[in-house]
Order: C-alpha cells, then structure tokens, then sequence
C-alpha cells in the first residue's frame, strides 16, 4: 500500500468493470478501484470478488502497468489485536431499499430512483457529472416528483414506526439543488408529496418557506402506485389532494425519498460488544446520556443510536468523544509522542533561493495542463533555482523529496504548484519545519480547482493560467518572510454560563476531564426550564436525574456553583480569558480559558387564543404544573384541547420551536392513559415527532387522540359560549366546521432566546435573525461559538430537546477540554501589525468584525503623544479588512502585506 | 352534507367506528389514521358521491356517524382491498364499510345485490341467477359435446358433474353457464392438459356469494354452508372457488 501513488493506470488496464456501488450502481468501476476521490488514503484496491486473476488465476494487468510494483495480489485481511479502554461505534445506518414496495415498481419503472440515486445524479462526482438526466433516456427531466416517508412511518409493509429525521430536509434541498442544475430557462415543475413537512432545524423552516417561494410544490398526499409512462419513460401518478380530486399526473422522474435503518450488522456487533438495541435494532441509550449504551465503555454515535441529521451526528460524536475521555481521563497524555524540529535556520538576510514544486496530481493537474512546459516556464524565473514535476506532491515520499532538495540547494522558499492551500498549506508548512526553515517561507498556485478542473475543454489556455499563476506564487514567496506564531499560556479552567440542564451537565463533564470550572447562575436555583418537564420522549423522569445532578455538581471539588450572578465584562480570547461577575454588591474577576455558554431560552407567553383573558387557557408549561399539582383531575373532565405552533413558524418568528410536538404527545398520552373517556383533540399544521419519538404519536392517535390539521391562514378561533370554553376549527379532509368544547385548552408556545443579548454582546457572539446564538458552522462545528475559545449548549442556540441539551453540553465540554489540556496555545501568525505611516485615524477600527483594533495614545520620539491604531494579535484573524481599509498602508497583515500584493499584480501585468 | 357542525368534547358518546373497532382484531387500526390519502389515491371508488375512503374513515373518527350508516358510497365500495395493502398504518377500512352496509335495513339495500342473495337462497345450487341443477347439468354437458366433436385435440376432454371422491370440485360463476357458456371452456382445456381429476357438482356449483356483498351476515353463512356441504357430500379434498 506504501508503494501505490494513485495513479490510475491499473484501473486504466484493469479489463474487468463491475457496477460502481458508490454510484449506487449507476456508473462502472473497475476491479481494481478507488472508493470515491475523496478516500484517504487515496490507494487503489483490489475487488477479490471481482478480480480475474484471483477468481480464475490469470491477468495480473494491473502489475503489468504499475510504476511502482505496488500490486500485491496476496495481501489478505489481518486480525488486528488492539488494547483500548473505551470503543466508540458509528457504523451509520443503511438506507432503506424500497423494492419491497411493490406499488412503486422501484425494480420495474427506470424512472423511479431512490433520493441517494438521485444524489448521485445531481454529484459533480457522479455518473453523469452532474449533469442531470433521468435513467431511460438520458434525457434531462423537467418535471420531478419526491415522494416523502417511503419505508419510514411505515408499519405495515415493513415495521419501521418511526420517522427518518432527514428526508424532509434532502428532498427540499435535493428541489433546490435541481434547479441550479437544470440548463437555462428550463421551465421546471417540482413536486414533494409528503404526510407531515418536518423542518425542525434551525433554519430549516426558513429554507422550507424559501423552496415554496421559489415554486417548489408541496402536495399533502400520498400515491398509491406509480405506473410507467409511454415506452416505460417517466411515470405516472394517480392521487387524491386534500380537496378530494382525484388526479392523474406524469411525471419525467419520480424520486423515492428512503428512509434509515439501523445499519445491516447492527445484531452481530451488539451481540460481539454485548450491548443491547433498541425495538428497531438502533443502539439503546437513554435520554440522560445519549451516547452510552447498555455496555460501559461502549458508546455509540450517529445514526446508529436513532435516525438523525449530520450537526446532531457531529455534536454526538464530540459528545462520545467527551465521554470516553472521561472513561480515560487518568490515562491522559500518557501514550501521547512529541514531535521535536530541527533548529530553524536564519534566512532573514539570505537572497532568496526558490525551490519550485509542480504537481501532476496523479492525472488530475497533468491530463489538462502540460506541466512539463511549467517545468521549463519556472527554471526561468528570477530566484528558481530548482524544479521538479511530481506525480502526487502531498505523498510521503515527496516530502522526504523537497527536504533533501532544501538541503541541496539550500533553497530558503518553496513554491508548491498544485492544489489548495486549505487542505494542503499545513502539509508543506510541516516539511519546510522538518527541514529547518520557517514554515511560512512555502507559497501555493492552485493550478488544480483553480484551473485544470474549471478549463478541461482548454489545455492550451489552461497552462497559460498555470504560468501566470506559478510566476505569481513565486513574486510573492520572494518576498516572504520568517512569521513567529504567537504562543500564549492556557488557563486551564472553564467558565460555564447558566445553571440548567445544559450549563450543569457542561460543568460535571469538564469536572470529570480533570478541570475546574466556575458556573455561574442569574438565579436563586439551578435547573432552569427543565423544573417544567415531567419525563423525556423515552418516559424518564426528569425531576430524580435532575436532583441528582444538582447535587453532584454542587458538591464537586472541581466545581464552583455561584448562583444569583450575571456576568458583567469580558475581555481577553482564546486559552487566556479574563471575566467580572457579579453576585449582589460583589464583583469578582476571573480569568479561564474556555467558555460554555448555556443560558436558556423561555416559554413564549402567547398574545392570542383567549390567553390570559380566561383561566382555562394555559401554557404548555402552565399545564404542566397544574397536572402536577393535581390541579388538573384528568378523570373529572371531559375535553382537552392542544394548539400546535403558537408563536412559531409565523412571520414573526419563522422557526419551528422543534419540542412542543412531542411535549404534546407525552401530555396527551399521560392523559387518555388516565381517563380513556377524556377526549383529547390536537389542533396541528405538521406533526414534527421526528426519529423515534413517532412512536408517541401513534400511541397517541391509538389512545384516541384525534389530530385535527390547520393552516396559518385559517387558524383556529378561541370564544366563549356561555361560559362554555370553545374552539372552533375546519376539518381539511371533511371540508367541516368543528366546534370543540373543551375544559382546558393547552397552548403550545415558541420558545423564545430572550437571554441572548447580553451574553452575544460579551463575548462577541453572531446570532441568527430569530436571535439564537450561532454555530462557527452548521455542520462541521455545531457546538463551537464564531468566538474562538467559546462554545454553546442548549436552548440558547437553537430549541431543543432535554437529550439533545445534554449530549450538545458534554459535546461543549469535550471540545472546550481540547484549550483546556494545553499549556500552551499556538495562534496563526497571519495577524495585522500596525506600520509607521499609521496616524491613528481609526477607519480601520470601525470594519474590523473580531474588536481586534483600538486607538490608543503614544508617545513620539520627540516626545508628541500621538493617535495609533493597536492591532491585539489574540482577537485578529487575520482577514485583511484594515488593510483594504486603510488609506495609507498604516496597518498591514502579516504574509499578505501591500508589497507581496503589489509583486503579484506587477509579475501578472508585466507582458 | 347532513350536518352542518361537528360538535365534539362535550359527553362522550360512542361512536360508531368504536364499535366496530371492538369487533375487529387490533380494532382494526382504526385510530392510526395519518390521513395521508394513500387509500383514497388508490381506490377505484374516489370520488364517488364525493367520497373516498380516508374521508370515510375521517368522518367515522370524528363520530359523523349518520353520514357513515346512510351514504351509498359503501355500495360503490368493491372490498378490493387496495387500501389496506398501502396504508401505512394497515387501516381494515373495508371492515368499517362492511360494517355501514350493515347498519341499513335490508329492505334499503341496493336491489340488484339484494334479490341477487335472495334468489341464491332460494335453491341449493346458490346461483344469484336462479338457474337450477338441471339446467347446469344440461349446459354443461351440451357444451362439452360441442368441443369435443369441434376441436378434435380435445375429443377427449371432460367435464363430469357429481363425480365422487374427485380431487377438485370446481365451482363457476353463474353468469357462465347463463349467458356465456363458452366462457367455461378454457378452464376445463387447463385441467384437462394437466390431467387434474375435477367435477363439478349439480348443487353448490355458483361461486357468487351476493349475501356478502349485502353485509348478510346470516345468509352469507347459509350460502357458505351449502357450498361446503356440496363439497363434503361428493367426498371431494379440494375446493377450488374461481370467485
């Protein structure tokens, strides 16, 4: 496998073509094969089963071709004995295969395809390079059904009770996606026929109302069979809308949008590892700890404890990782190696001697531009003096390459022409430190995404581009310079704000890494919103756990609770973070390193539907409470009435407050399980009981519950009759007035981040236009603030639910315990640095975005005291807004100063 | 429709569809509803009397029981069962519908399927036609003549009646031998390829049963009765309706 540079000519020669699973069996690969182009390590494999010489004993074409004796056609899986303290499973989850569905004829009609089909087909790196054509003719289709739950909410072709999370939000994005797609003025017609639209994330409804806008079709209703068209081309639908129409529509394509199930060995590894599953083969966990099964030291992520979307899948995985540091907090540190460097040479008054790298890429760079000629082009240049084509620069091999090359020549620069720096800049920054140089003295040309992928269909021009870029990559490496990182020592403690479920689990978890931290609370008692809940989706009782947890983190030698106390100012950044609090009269400072921001939201107290106007009227909380104290006798009274999505998805507050759903069910099960007589109505515009929590609405709607749907437009009316509490409401299926008598209407309100303004203005912190406190990103880093140093937990950042607090908090602490394990913290040295021509005039104060500049007084060597800007390193990120800015080159970022700028421009214009 | 308000949440009264739940197995599943109109898209009778069967149901849950025991969309119903087969939540439907047919006087029912199990009850050959044993017998036997002495590759092609102790008693719908007796004769030339050892029997032969379609409960039985009796009386082992 050392051997392999990925070069492709084995599969090139390999004559054996088997179907490209990744493609979901749309496109051939070879028996020889990469996965997808992204694999690391990119090494071609071998298919046994598919292999000519190792099913039939003749070929070996591939070992004919490889350059590099790489074939190894007896290298066979290994046992592998590895001493662990802790496992993390994410085996993910397999898509359901919809051909047990016989009325959809996925194995009949060519046209009907399964959404990660239809992935395919939209992928760039798919069959058809994303060029979208439907699978009978090529042809590109113009009108695109998506059919919603197909193998999820579904227990009579196959038993999966609950709802897959995620297919609401890809159909819509797979809508939109289409029409970026689709050639010119395509008049496009896109149809997603669904049961319930969940969009319960945070800026999913948004996206959900902009599809609508943007003519996307959403048809409440389900077909019962698809039949081929003409030719067996398209398909054709028979369905009956909610006016009671029935109506017959063709359609070019029709996509199947499949559901999650646990993945196929989902048994075996239970049975291997010893934990248990769940009643759909998921991993069972409990709502208290997401992530641990029934095994300790075990624990599981992903859609492997329940069908969820890619930031809960990120967020677990931090959440597991979390948890198995705490299993092995002792260990810590105890395995790891240190890397040591070579002394950095000097090469500050050295001319420049510039090594030149051109990359082939395997094929990826070469098969477009002639990188032979930019071999030639580059010797020419002013400073080269070596340059060298390789077939893969990143490789190991390479890198051994350019250090024995640095030494050589005693080049003191490096120009690496090949992909970008994003992925690749840190790689050969690390070769220039193993050779002895300062690791900002390399300089990238993307003569990949930048230029052989955009220009396939113009060599010529192509490598043109690559001269330009190559020429200006090394007018600006001429004139790098050695940069220092700045280092700074890590307070090796956390500051967690808010004392509710998210701020004390945050604070147990950084406890049980081995690191103290200070939690501070607004008010007399900690708890927060969760005081208000009686169980989890999973009919745990909230109340015992969370005694409990007040009690350990109370009781915490690592832990200092301060109650009746609000952060007052904040200064410092990252690894070193100074705070005052205040506690009555008292004010305190703090330094810590990290912070978990956790300050909760509130029950919206709604404007509408006779609320504080009758006493009967109650919040979803209010309910609450008074069932608890028995206020409310379920087996006294004869009605209840629940109203979904007060004050949410409005026009006022356009997000889903994702919880109020399956609170509902819980309320409404505890109370026909009490009284069966009781008559339970919920008024509704989309049931958002999303993963296993479905469960609750079926047993609800077994219990009798009846489920009446509304639209924003024609929302219920609340009146009295008589003294009679009364609702009023249309039935969309019977087309009816329906008047309910109810004796309590329970009114499920929005959850509102009325705490979030302060905290966000301390810390720095973006918020979302509903005011949610925001993510660095969505996906990738769903529990880092776009504060380095801070994260978040809770309701704070977006409505969640008491299990996705809890693993979104141990998440928090893990990734705040990352700051906290170092002594010390590394920055970039790409920072502003202010010059001499500053003189103080602050336009650049006014755009930085990181409160990275400020004005201060100094003193002038005649003695004048002076305006000038003072750049902090710590807060700067180094985006180069204050040198735009600035109208006289007085402040200047590191690596891209005005002179390097200027070089690249005059080499560029130069002929 | 009837009524022009839903009136729900006062006293409890027992619905219709409760009642029927407590006669089916699960109830049916009836609560499970999660109207997304996969039984309506698919059912042959939507749209008929401005009805399908997930409005049907809806208005069952929402206790519209007059509607439910008086609309003649049940009639339109053909028990193909298409419904059940998709719905997510398997909803027996045409139980509920079943059971609305059985809330009319019988006197209301539809004409043509009420003297349809009339007329089967009248005699033990259970034709809704009323055609006798005899004239089964005849027709029978006159069009095996014909075949026989027309298609030669099939001179030695039966069709026997009352043959005891035949492996298959096959049973026909009246309509066949009525009106078009030719129609028989393909099945007979398939047994008669497989060498299968059938008969038919003079009583018990109409495969009909109209007493269901009426939601006859105890007609239905009667007509069952004296098909199985046929069946038992000739000694044969297996029944094959063509129904």
């Amino acid at each position: 496998m050392d051997k392999c540079i990925a070069c492709g000519l084995c599969a090139q020669k390999c004559p054996k073509k088997v179907d490209d699973e990744f493609n979901m069996g749309l496109s051939k690969r070879k028996a020889i094969y990469i996965k997808y182009g992204q694999s690391v390590p990119l090494k071609y494999a071998i298919d046994p089963e598919n292999c000519i010489y190792l099913t039939r004993g003749k070929c070996r074409a591939c070992e004919k071709f490889c350059p590099t004796g790489a074939i190894n056609f007896d290298d066979k899986e290994e046992i592998i004995q590895l001493n662990v303290g802790a496992i993390i499973t994410a085996p993910g989850f397999k898509p359901f295969d919809p051909s047990i569905l016989d009325s959809y004829a996925y194995d009949k009609i060519p046209d009907v395809v399964t959404s990660l089909e239809y992935e395919r087909l939209l992928s760039a790196g798919g069959p058809y390079m994303g060029h979208l054509v439907r699978p009978s003719d090529e042809q590109e289709p113009k009108k695109i059904a998506w059919i919603q739950c197909v193998g999820s909410r579904d227990t009579n072709k196959c038993s999966n009770e609950f709802c897959s999370s995620v297919c609401c939000m890809y159909a819509i994005k797979q809508a939109l996606v289409t029409k970026e797609h689709l050639s010119g003025d395509t008049e496009l017609k896109q149809s997603i026929f669904y049961m319930d639209i969940r969009t319960h994330g945070k800026e999913f409804e948004r996206y959900y109302e902009d599809a609508k806008e943007k003519g996307v079709e959403f048809v409440r209703a389900r077909p019962h069979t698809l039949e081929p068209g003409k030719d067996n081309r398209g398909v054709i639908i028979r369905y009956v809308d909610e006016d009671g129409n029935v109506i017959n529509d063709e359609y070019d394509m029709v996509v199947l949008s499949v559901g999650l199930e646990a993945p196929k060995g989902a048994k075996d590894l239970s049975n291997i590892m010893g934990f248990d599953l769940d009643e759909y083969n998921f991993a069972k966990t409990s709502s208290f700890n997401t992530v641990q099964t029934s095994k300790k030291g075990i624990y599981v992520t992903g859609a492997f404890g329940g069908p969820k979307d890619i930031p809960q899948a990120v967020t677990e995985a931090s959440t597991a990782a979390a948890e198995a540091a705490k299993l092995l907090s002792k260990a810590r540190g105890t395995l790891t190696k240190k890397k040591t460097y070579p002394k950095e040479i000097d090469v500050t008054c050295e001319k420049p001697r510039i090594g030149v790298i051109i990359c082939s890429c395997g094929i990826n760079i070469s098969n477009v531009v002639d990188v032979k000629e930019l071999v030639e082009f580059a010797k020419t240049l002013p400073n080269v003096e070596y340059v060298e084509n390789t077939m893969f620069s990143c490789s190991t091999d390479t890198q051994y390459l350019i250090i024995e090359k640095i030494k050589e020549y005693n080049l003191n620069r490096l120009v690496v022409a090949a992909c970008t720096p994003r992925t690749h800049e840190p790689l050969f920054q690390e070769t220039l430190r193993d050779a002895g140089l300062n690791e900002f003295l390399v300089e990238m040309a993307n003569i990949r995404n930048q230029n052989s992928w955009v220009h396939q269909n113009d060599p010529k021009a192509a490598t043109e581009k690559a001269k330009d870029q190559i020429k200006m990559a090394i007018a600006k490496a001429t004139l790098n310079s050695p940069l220092k990182r700045l280092k700074i020592k890590v307070n090796q403690k956390a500051l967690v704000i808010g004392g509710g479920v998210s701020g004390i689990v945050s604070a147990l978890t950084l406890a049980n890494l081995g690191y103290e931290c200070i939690l501070i609370e607004k008010h007399s008692k900690l708890g927060g919103n969760a005081w208000n809940l009686e169980t989890t989706y999973k009919k745990e009782k909230i109340r015992p756990w969370l005694n409990a947890q007040i009690n350990r983190v109370e009781n915490h030698p690592k832990i200092e609770v301060l109650k009746n106390t609000e952060l007052k100012e904040v200064t410092g950044t990252i690894g070193n973070f100074e705070a005052k609090v205040q506690s009555g009269d008292e004010i305190r400072n703090i330094g810590f390193g990290a912070a978990i921001v956790c300050v909760g939201a509130t029950e919206y107290k709604p404007t509408e539907y006779l609320y504080g106007e009758d006493p009967r009227v109650l919040t979803s909380f209010e309910f609450e409470a008074k069932l608890r104290e028995k206020i409310i006798a379920p087996e006294k009274i004869n009605s209840v009435v629940f109203i979904q999505c007060v004050g949410s998805r409005d026009k006022e507050r356009p997000y889903c407050s994702r919880v109020c759903c399956t609170h509902t069910m819980e309320k409404a099960i505890r109370l026909k399980e009490k009284n069966p007589d009781l008559q339970v109505f919920v008024l509704y515009r989309d049931i958002r009981t999303y993963g296993t929590r479905e469960k609750l609405y079926k047993k609800a709607r077994d219990l009798g519950v009846i489920f009446i749907r509304y639209t924003l437009s024609n929302k219920p009316e609340v009146r009295l009759e008589n003294g009679d509490l009364v609702v009023l409401t249309t039935d969309p299926i019977i087309k009816l007035p329906v008047k309910i008598h109810a004796d309590y209407l329970c009114l499920a309100s929005a959850i509102i981040p009325t705490n979030n303004i302060e905290i966000s203005d301390l810390f720095k912190l973006s918020k979302n236009t509903d005011g949610f406190i925001n993510e660095a990103h969505p996906k990738l880093r769903p529990v880092d603030a776009t504060t380095d140093g801070v994260f978040l937990a809770g309701l704070c950042n977006y409505p969640k639910s008491i299990d996705e607090s809890i693993a979104q908090a141990e998440a928090a602490a893990g990734r705040a315990s990352i700051i906290l394990s170092k002594d010390y913290m590394e920055l970039d040295a790409i920072k502003s640095f202010v010059s001499d021509n500053c003189d103080g005039c602050g336009l650049c104060v006014d755009v930085c975005p990181y409160s990275a500049l400020s004005i201060v007084e100094i003193q002038d060597q005649d003695g004048t005291i002076k305006k000038r800007i003072s750049a902090d390193p710590a807060l700067c990120k180094g985006c180069g807004l204050c040198e735009a800015t600035c109208p006289k080159g007085g402040i200047l970022v590191h690596g891209f100063t005005l002179d390097q700028i200027e070089a690249q421009i005059q080499t560029l214009l130069a002929n | 429709m009837a009524q022009e308000i839903i009136e729900l949440g006062t006293q409890k009264k027992s619905f219709f569809k409760d009642k029927v739940m407590e006669l089916l197995p699960d109830g049916g599943n009836l609560n499970a509803c999660l109207t997304c109109g996969a039984c309506a898209s698919g059912c042959p009778a939507s749209g008929l009397e401005d009805m399908d069967p997930r409005k049907f149901l809806r208005l069952a849950a929402l206790g519209m029981d007059d509607i439910i025991t008086s609309t003649p969309w049940v009639w339109m119903c053909s028990m193909c069962q298409r419904c059940i087969y998709v719905c997510p939540m398997k909803i027996n439907i045409p139980q509920l519908v079943y059971y609305a047919r059985e809330a009319w006087p019988r006197e209301n029912r539809p004409t043509g399927i009420l003297k349809s199990c009339d007329i089967a009850l009248k005699n033990d050959t259970c034709s809704a036609m009323g055609a006798s044993e005899e004239d089964f017998q005849f027709v029978v036997e006159d069009v095996l003549e014909e075949y026989r002495a027309s298609q030669p590759e099939f001179a030695e092609m039966k069709a026997p009646v009352n043959q005891k102790g035949a492996t298959f008693f096959l049973n026909q719908n009246s309509r066949e031998p009525v009106t078009e007796p030719d129609e028989m004769v393909p099945l007979w030339k398939i047994l008669h390829m497989v060498g299968a050892d059938w008969t038919y029997g003079t009583k018990g032969w109409a495969a009909e049963n109209y007493c269901m379609f009426l939601a006859d409960d105890k007609s239905w039985e009667h007509i069952v009765r004296t098909k199985a009796k046929a069946v038992e009386d000739l000694g044969c082992k297996v029944w094959l309706n063509t129904e």
